[in-house]
């Protein structure tokens, strides 16, 4: 039994020997081979020519990263810490919070250049991609005490401080943890995602610009696998701390209730008011921001400004016309990314559960891909798929496609081994356990996944057409910002976002819907 | 004898007339939750007095309410209105804050990262008493449950019976006066369950502490118990109590003997009695 482990390390060597050996010889040696999937030979030597211009680049954005997400975990606990102190509080910011999960980051970039100077807008948009992951899952952490320690609590007397300070803060860390691993490679894109719409000199994001019309495989590929690398560096810094303390933080037993997380109940004009707050409160701070920054209403419009140019004016019906055919070419490619991905991902992680040996091949290569940066596929897809829809479809679809897989893998393992057994007990075979068990079991995880993945196809497209295809909403904001038209700047970025958190509420409805 | 929801019968039951002090009154306290589906009565509005230095053993089926009486002493739920709850004549949340109860549950509820020496002090902790001074109490209270060695230890290393037995050490760390016990041999087996029986017992009589023991084991109410309340169901209400007369110290040949099952018996009949009998 003891060398199960060694010959499993024997085995994953072998195989990852095996397809560089396979890549190597097709690269080197097809037509195609060369054109596409250079060999990784050639890409290193292509690195090692660029040594000086990966340092430059790298560094930047290593930097640029670094302090992105130094700043959102810090304001991401600080939210956190607030929001578990004060629900109402949370009720409040909620329009905030899913308008910043929800954005397509790659709007905001030319909005921060027109506010900020130097390497601070890739900084920023860097540490706003992370704030989201970072406060919901300390917040996680922190709501979540075990009610029976709860009581403890409360019969020797303590209150929310004592509670606080000995239970939920110690308790929160392995989430807290957790958070900061999927942040890190996110600070990474952020700053990416960031550098294209800075027009910056320095970074990757700037390195990929330069290298895209070049026409030379090597260094795309470069580029990608040497971002993912940094972005996944940022992801395993935080795995080591994160085994280490929840293998001290697992309850011992379950708690048997499971307490709601939020207390019901208050006043219902109390919670319309909330409600209408966190509707509001983004608004306020954008104009709040444009008002205070004395930055010119031309540059930097505020909300009515913005909702008037679509509506009144002499340009009005022109702006409107060129958003709608933006939105015509973007959303049906998002729409088809997403439930492609969706989809392929619920077909294998149901396969694997037909044939465990999938789930075991694919499973690893999920986990890490699901941490790269997206921009780091734009080599593989360009020199693939070229830069007509199909890329964008592709696109659509890589991001979606792994962090789906890996939501649902996870929905079809958590079914209870006696419900499986039930099955198998009435001699019903894998299948049957598949219709009548996996598959009901996993629709609530199915739905996480789709809330999770569809601000990012939207994402996955945009990048794609700013990068590639030249059509669509991803490629008007990029025109107009090359164009200065900041109002068309303004109104792409505000519809986009609005779609993406209709998109995120309309999932959210469904699932609730469903789910009763 | 049907449930009783008079008074008098209940404060007194008799041979154990409450010469001193009494240290629980609860006063005419009922239960109702709101849920979705309309209210729900997990507790008829009771009467019960425990004097000073009495072992109490609530008994009676699941849902009969013996938990929310027990968490209503605790002040982790409050009776509905016109009811009262009064520990050593104070409100229970004000009592509770002076560091004189202690409590353990079903679930020893420890928490995970501390070890079996930290998870004991955390009461002294919630209660802002230094810790170091009670070193040598915490010590001894890990003697007395048997952790000897383990002090170290993490939840996670030990097994079901260990961690209740942190749990019960933990619950006496404060030298309470009034001790809450929520069935915390529920979920040990047979045998671990007597020995824990015959500690139980020894802690008490060392202590005087004023113990009320919510179980579903009659036997361990009765071997530990000087009164008995059973309790019904649906809704919840005491049904009858019973004195328990064997001699401390009780040993454990106890278990064995003709008269010890013959009161388990009868309360078998009591907690089966209720709606069906004559």
């Amino acid at each position: 039994m003891k060398t199960q482990p060694a010959r499993e390390n024997a085995r994953i060597l072998f195989g990852t020997l095996i397809f560089f050996a396979i890549w190597e010889f097709l690269g080197a040696t097809t037509s195609w081979g060369i054109a596409m999937v250079p060999a990784p030979s050639r890409i290193l030597m292509q690195a090692f020519a660029d040594r000086e211009l990966y340092w430059l680049h790298g560094t930047a954005t290593i930097q640029t990263s670094a302090i992105g997400f130094a700043i959102g975990v810090t304001v991401a606990v600080v939210a956190a810490l607030l929001f578990c102190l004060s629900p109402r509080l949370e009720l409040a910011f909620r329009g905030i919070n899913i308008a910043l999960f929800a954005t397509p980051a790659i709007v905001i970039g030319p909005l921060l250049v027109l506010f900020l100077k130097g390497d601070w807008p890739q900084t920023v948009l860097a540490a706003l991609m992370v704030y989201f992951p970072a406060m919901s899952a300390t917040l996680l952490g922190l709501r979540t005490v075990d009610p029976r320690i709860a009581d403890l609590v409360a019969a020797y007397g303590g209150g929310e401080g004592k509670l606080m300070r000995y239970v939920r803060l110690r308790g929160a860390l392995p989430d807290l943890f957790a958070g900061f691993r999927v942040a890190a490679p996110l600070a990474v894109l952020g700053a990416v995602l960031g550098e294209f719409g800075s027009g910056t000199r320095w970074g990757f994001g700037a390195f990929l610009l330069s290298a895209l019309p070049q026409g030379n495989p090597a260094r795309l590929w470069g580029i990608g696998l040497a971002s993912s690398a940094i972005a996944l560096a940022g992801y395993a810094l935080f795995l080591l701390p994160a085994r280490r303390l929840s293998a001290s933080s697992t309850a011992v037993t379950l708690a048997a209730v499971q307490k709601a997380a939020r207390p019901s109940g208050g006043w219902a004009w109390q919670r319309i008011a909330l409600a209408g707050i966190a509707v509001a409160l983004p608004f306020v701070i954008w104009w709040l921001a444009v008002t205070l920054t004395h930055v010119s209403p031309i540059i930097a419009p505020g909300p009515g400004r913005t909702v008037m140019f679509l509506i009144e004016g002499r340009q009005a019906a022109g702006a409107r016309a060129a958003l709608l055919t933006a939105l015509g070419q973007t959303l049906p490619v998002a729409l088809l990314g997403l439930l492609a991905g969706l989809a392929f991902a619920f077909a294998l992680a149901a396969l694997s559960l037909l044939a465990p040996a999938v789930a075991r091949a694919l499973l690893p290569i999920a986990l890490v891909a699901q941490n790269m940066p997206l921009v780091a596929v734009v080599p593989f897809v360009v020199l693939i798929f070229g830069r007509d829809v199909t890329a964008s479809v592709f696109m659509a679809m890589l991001v979606v496609f792994f962090p789906a897989y890996v939501l649902l893998h996870q929905g079809f393992t958590t079914v209870p081994r006696a419900a499986s057994d039930l099955v198998s007990a009435y001699g019903g075979g894998r299948w049957k356990q598949l219709v009548h068990i996996a598959v009901p079991y996993s629709v609530g995880h199915l739905f996480a996944a789709a809330k999770l993945v569809a601000p990012q196809a939207l994402l996955g497209v945009m990048v794609a057409e700013w990068l590639l295809s030249g059509v669509g909403l991803g490629n008007l904001l990029n025109v107009s910002r090359g164009g200065l038209d900041y109002d068309m700047i303004w109104a792409g970025a505000l519809i986009s976002i609005l779609i993406s958190v209709a998109a995120y509420e309309a999932v959210g409805f469904i699932e609730r819907k469903v789910g009763r | 004898m049907n449930a009783l929801p008079a008074r008098e019968s209940l404060t007194a039951p008799e041979g154990t007339e409450p010469t001193g002090p009494v240290d629980v009154i609860i006063d005419q306290a009922g239960k109702t939750f709101q849920t979705v589906r309309g209210p729900i009565r997990a507790l008829d509005p009771i009467s019960l007095k425990v004097p000073r230095g009495a072992f109490v053993a609530l008994i009676g089926p699941s849902g009969c309410g013996k938990s929310t009486l027990l968490r209503m002493i605790a002040g982790l739920e409050q009776p509905d209105e016109g009811g009262a709850v009064l520990v050593r004549s104070k409100h229970p949340e004000q009592f509770r804050k002076e560091g004189e109860l202690g409590i353990a549950f079903q679930d020893p509820a420890l928490l995970p990262w501390r070890s079996v020496a930290d998870n004991i002090a955390f009461p002294l902790q919630i209660l802002g008493r230094p810790v170091k001074r009670h070193a040598a109490t915490i010590q001894s209270l890990i003697d007395l449950v048997g952790l000897k060695g383990y002090e170290a230890a993490l939840p996670g290393q030990l097994s079901g019976g260990m961690r209740q037995r942190v749990a019960i050490a933990r619950s006496l760390v404060t030298d309470p006066s009034v001790l809450l016990l929520d069935e915390p041999f529920g979920a040990l087996d047979q045998i671990l369950r007597r020995a824990m029986n015959v500690e139980l017992q020894r802690i008490w009589a060392a202590r005087q502490t004023t113990t009320l023991l919510v179980t579903h084991g009659i036997d361990e109410a009765v071997f530990l118990a000087d009164t008995v309340v059973v309790m019904h169901a649906q809704p919840g209400r005491i049904a009858e109590i019973v004195n328990v007369p064997f001699a401390r110290p009780r040993l454990p040949s106890l278990f064995s003997s003709p008269d010890f099952h013959a009161l388990c018996d009868r309360l078998t009949e009591s907690l089966h009695g209720g709606d069906a009998s004559p």
